[in-house]
């Protein structure tokens, strides 16, 4: 399956509204004035040089965050230089601005805010931690993320995607899996969001929650049917399942030497091609991809280990004659164990 | 690969009954179809996903379908939007 023609979907811009939202604790000190202008760039920015009345490069379509260092600098202005320097900053059309360390703004900074339209926050953390846990939010609300059509599935703290043709099977594997006391994470319409540029979560819509389709039954809730301990709102994708029906001229994977990974939106993912048919138990199959991933990740790969074994046996073999069939045996003296 | 514009005539939109009517014609094709909203791209042949989309009367929806049998299945379903899934 391939996931470069994917619609990739951006926010634009968030409202300023959205900043109470963030971690940062922010207090407005201009009621809700300006929450509806729009913030379209997701980098911060400290405007010490525009105070200081130089405003070449000024990035002033970023959140402008003044810390310790600014007030200082505010502070040691008479009054005229600093409505001088407040004026040089709000004469720009600034999304926002927000004060760190629970500094109080001098009253004609607040004056001059209402009378340009730009909101004005407060937060108690200082400013590096303001940086900090702003980012985060911002680049939570800008990332890039997809729909994809599949079953999300935490199998043993692994997320697992199943995608393949609509009607293979992809929705009862899942059901297996949460009967088996796995979590479901969402069915069908799986987002997934870029975070951190290495790392894709994955969660279901607000509609759709934790329903589900079974053909021939209909749509079912497995939170109401399994419980809370059935589900979970968001898992990080790590493994891409692909359902397909047997196909005699499709290569599968032998050895498990050789790792298959798929790019979504430039994240590598673990990709397994698995082929269905009868007799097959896929969930079963799926419980043990995620113990085997598990295995790797904690540095045991059964693949290596049985290769390099087989290597050193190859190697000895070489090195002198060859041993009697017998000594090959895992146990070379059976005991008496018969009834 | 072909694609049209279609808008949602019916007052009650893509409820449950027009999607589960929608799901079984898009079903019967071979071709990937795919309904777009907003780039919001969701599987035809899946039930809660075009239940996603949430249509209301008068919104526009992409029909993309792509496969041997692309152009009935796209033709069948223009129809049944044109129709108001039965609902006008």
């Amino acid at each position: 399956m391939r996931f470069d023609n994917l619609e990739v979907m951006k926010q634009e811009a968030i409202r300023v509204e959205n900043l109470v939202n963030s971690p940062a604790k922010l207090t407005p000190l201009t009621g809700n004035l300006g929450f509806d202008k729009e913030i379209t760039d997701k980098n911060l920015y400290r405007p010490q040089l525009a105070l200081a009345g130089y405003v070449g490069l000024f990035n002033y379509n970023q959140i402008q965050v003044l810390g310790n260092t600014e007030f200082h600098y505010l502070n040691s202005l008479d009054e005229k230089q600093r409505l001088n320097a407040i004026k040089t900053l709000a004469q720009f059309p600034v999304p926002c601005v927000i004060i760190t360390n629970n500094h109080q703004p001098p009253p004609e900074f607040l004056e001059i805010c209402i009378e340009n339209n730009i909101p004005l926050f407060s937060t108690p953390f200082e400013t590096t931690k303001t940086f900090y846990l702003l980012s985060e939010y911002l680049d939570d609300q800008f990332a890039p993320h997809v729909v994809v059509h599949g079953s999300f599935v935490d199998v043993y703290g692994v997320g697992i995607l199943f995608v393949g043709r609509s009607g293979i099977g992809k929705s009862e594997v899942a059901l297996d899996l949460i009967e088996r006391g796995h979590r479901l994470v969402a069915d069908d319409i799986v987002m997934l969001t870029k975070k951190r540029e290495t790392i894709l979560m994955g969660t279901g819509t607000s509609l759709v929650q934790h329903f589900m389709e079974i053909r021939g039954l209909g749509i079912i809730d497995i939170r109401q049917m399994f419980g809370i301990r059935a589900i979970r709102f968001q898992k990080r994708l790590e493994i891409i399942v692909e359902l397909e029906d047997w196909d005699q001229q499709t290569e599968y994977t032998r050895t498990g030497l050789d790792e298959s990974f798929t790019s979504l939106m430039g994240v590598e993912i673990t990709n397994i091609k698995l082929p269905i048919f009868s007799g097959k138990n896929i969930t079963v199959i799926a419980e043990v991809i995620a113990i085997n991933y598990l295995l790797r990740t904690y540095g045991y790969n059964a693949a290596k280990v049985f290769s390099d074994k087989l290597h050193d046996v190859i190697k000895k073999r070489s090195a002198g004659p060859t041993r009697n069939h017998s000594e090959q045996r895992l146990i070379s003296y059976f005991q008496a164990d018969v009834e | 690969m072909i694609e049209a514009e279609v808008t949602v005539k019916n007052r009650a939109g893509l409820h449950t009954r027009p999607a589960a009517a929608l799901v079984k014609i898009a079903a019967k094709y071979k071709s990937e179809i795919y309904l777009v909203r907003d780039k919001f791209s969701i599987n035809a042949k899946s039930i809660i996903g075009v239940m996603t989309l949430a249509a209301e009367q008068g919104s526009k929806l992409l029909i993309k379908a792509d496969g041997n049998d692309e152009a009935q299945a796209l033709q069948e379903l223009i129809n049944l939007f044109d129709a108001g899934f039965g609902e006008i």
